[in-house]
């Protein structure tokens, strides 16, 4: 048999993604298995969650050991994700929309690389720079002229701050696309006499729909995760759900990031293996939309442009 | 020829390996690198500490770090780093469980309650009413219980914004504790701990780091907030007004240097050998009642005796010349009483 040393690195290397992917969630299983037989399906059932008296003696339940009065119930913070990445998509995909087209359609091409530039400059600003910028602007703005019980933190600010780090790149990759449609398809819708708004809607559009999806399920992907800037606007609910645009709230992330340190001093380890059967669940979430995204994409909507 | 540079290779390599050694050795007796991880309210502490500290004592090493009281103690349990600072003593459990852990107190702290109230500068309020604002019994601003409290104050009739932290903190853990200790439903049922599961309350909103805490009651006209007296300076230029506590004695009290020396004195007496006590809630009459020792998490164990003696000797340093008001007056905390130094010196000869 022949080595091919080549190809047996690039196998190597391109495994070591895939393998580093099911570590993290082989360690988490392992590591949450505990809070998962302890929690049951109550854990994403129910709205309390409460680490327990972690300065009392812990008791036994089941043969397991957790602080008293240990209850671990994630529905606020599953509502609170969802809720909150949902808005940020619905204000984030018509600003994309719009600026990748202004910038393929109507700008000179002279200065199209500097505008779409600074598009791109705004993806790779730190998260907790919007977060700052949240609670310095954004948070007092809401709290003054829109909410009604003064409170500036919540799902609004932490969706609008959500949306402002996504819409980049929605835009971005939904720029590249446009710009590679052929002249031709323009050029002979406008030959048939269409506006400049139908040429954009009927013959470059459908051209880029699954790279615009692509590039929504990505963006999906990072408001779903988005820790720090949440953390500093959401208003941290806790055990009561959101029940309007300015109810505070926590996201699965955030919550993570803000109970770890009290739970590293839980004798009995379940606060963090219970922390860690909520990152499963958001590691589930995350897959499942994106699943649900892909097959969007993919199938139904080719299936309603056949029918 | 071959073999007698083989052998000359080998010479050199054991000499360099056994000079090494002795450096190694040399610089352990003298400086063992020290680490230093937890607290955020200890952190600007010791950021004055260390400079100092390396100064008088030429090569010593400290890296210190802000990480949260909850990793301070885990850091220090899983001797990953030499001193873990807390806000908050180890627990029975923990202490049981670890005979090793010791817990030290390095200096004094407190917390303010800060309330933006306009139109409203001083505000008399006590652990059940604050209890009841925060389990969403107490709702309005005029509520009864308030206004009982504070006889001539016009108060308004405004929904009142609970402010808490999301982060784990020492300063929920002594709040808690303060609300546990003067208010019996909330001692039964919400408890204490550096994050506790905060009543729904309607307007209620969480905010992340004193800094957080301090922006957030800035930004919520009628809210009210609990904030480590390290950041009372930011406090006041955000215009926030400080609450007097009811303190055990029946009095309300600011925090004051004397008010939080009286309560420290006041406990000074009853601290155990092992010094884990809460100085919530303390008795005397002009004793402020959420006062705390800042905790230093350490393994009686040490990797090695050089490094034992390095984290004795720095402790030492910190619990004598480090209590000198130069560098806690720049912190807002207070020194150790003469007592509970005693009690400290004798916890830090046990770390080997």
């Amino acid at each position: 048999m022949k080595i091919r040393p080549f190809r047996l690195t690039v196998l190597g290397l391109s495994l070591l993604i895939p393998a580093a992917l099911c570590a993290v969630v082989l360690f988490l299983v392992v590591y949450s298995g505990q809070a998962i037989v302890f929690n049951g399906l109550r854990f994403l059932t129910q709205v309390n969650w409460n680490l327990g008296d972690l300065y009392d003696d812990p008791v036994v339940v089941h043969g397991i050991q957790v602080p008293s009065g240990a209850n671990y119930g994630i529905l606020v913070f599953i509502a609170g994700t969802l809720a909150s990445a949902a808005i940020a998509i619905i204000i984030a995909v018509p600003l994309a929309v719009g600026a990748a087209i202004f910038l393929a359609e109507i700008i000179p091409s002279k200065i199209r690389p500097a505008l779409s530039m600074l598009v791109e400059l705004i993806a790779v600003v730190p998260s907790v720079v919007f977060g700052l910028w949240g609670i310095a602007v954004l948070v007092p703005f809401i709290g003054r002229y829109l909410s009604p019980n003064g409170s500036g933190y919540g799902l609004l600010a932490a969706s609008i701050v959500l949306a402002l780090m996504i819409t980049p790149i929605i835009a971005s990759t939904l720029l590249d696309a446009l710009l590679q449609v052929p002249r031709e398809n323009r050029e002979s819708a406008f030959a048939l006499g269409a506006t400049h708004f139908e040429v954009v809607m009927k013959a470059v559009m459908p051209m880029v729909r699954t790279t615009m999806i692509g590039g929504i399920v990505l963006a999906l992907g990072r408001a779903l995760g988005e820790t720090m800037a949440v953390l500093m606007v959401s208003g941290g609910g806790l055990n009561i759900m959101p029940t309007s645009l300015f109810s505070p709230i926590s996201t699965i992330a955030s919550f993570i990031a803000g109970q770890l340190d009290s739970a590293e001093t839980d004798p009995t380890n379940m606060s963090v293996r219970a922390l860690a059967e909520i990152a499963l669940v958001l590691f589930v979430i995350t897959l499942a939309v994106n699943a649900c995204a892909k097959l969007l994409s993919s199938g139904v909507l080719r299936v309603r442009k056949r029918a | 020829m071959k073999m007698m540079n083989l052998l000359q290779a080998g010479a050199i390599a054991l000499a360099v390996t056994a000079t090494a050694g002795v450096v190694q050795a040399q610089a352990d007796s003298a400086t063992a690198p020290l680490v230093e991880t937890g607290s955020s309210l200890l952190y600007p502490l010791f950021n004055l500490w260390v400079p100092a500290y390396t100064a008088s004592h030429p090569g010593a090493d400290i890296t210190t770090t802000s990480t949260g009281s909850g990793a301070g103690i885990a850091q220090s349990l899983k001797g990953l780093v030499n001193i873990g600072a807390s806000d908050a003593y180890l627990s029975d459990t923990m202490a049981h469980m670890h005979k090793n852990m010791l817990s030290i107190p390095l200096a004094i702290s407190s917390q303010a309650i800060n309330f933006n109230l306009p139109g409203v500068t001083s505000l008399k309020l006590s652990g059940p009413i604050l209890a009841g604002i925060y389990s969403g019994k107490i709702t309005h601003w005029n509520d009864p219980a308030i206004a009982a409290a504070n006889p001539g104050v016009a108060l308004p009739n405004h929904v009142i914004i609970p402010v808490h932290r999301t982060d784990g903190s020492g300063d929920t853990f002594i709040f808690t504790q303060y609300l546990s200790a003067s208010d019996a439903a909330w001692g039964s049922t919400v408890k204490f701990g550096t994050s506790v599961s905060w009543p729904a309350v309607t307007g209620g909103i969480g905010a992340n780091g004193n800094q957080g805490m301090v922006t957030a009651a800035q930004a919520n006209p009628y809210s009210i907030a609990y904030i480590g007296v390290s950041f009372s300076a930011q406090a006041a230029q955000a215009g926030l007004g400080q609450a007097e506590l009811l303190n055990k004695a029946g009095n309300y009290v600011s925090p004051t240097p004397e008010t939080i020396s009286a309560a420290a004195a006041s406990v000074a007496n009853s601290t155990p050998a092992d010094e884990r006590i809460s100085m919530i809630f303390a008795p005397g009459a002009q004793a402020y009642p959420i006062v705390n020792y800042e905790y230093a998490i350490i393994n009686t164990h040490q990797s090695s005796k050089d490094v034992a003696t390095a984290v004795r000797t720095f402790l030492n340093w910190a619990v004598t010349e480090g209590n000198s008001m130069s560098f806690l007056k720049q912190v807002h905390f207070m020194p150790l009483p003469a007592a509970v130094v005693e009690l400290s010196k004798a916890q830090i000869k046990k770390i080997k």
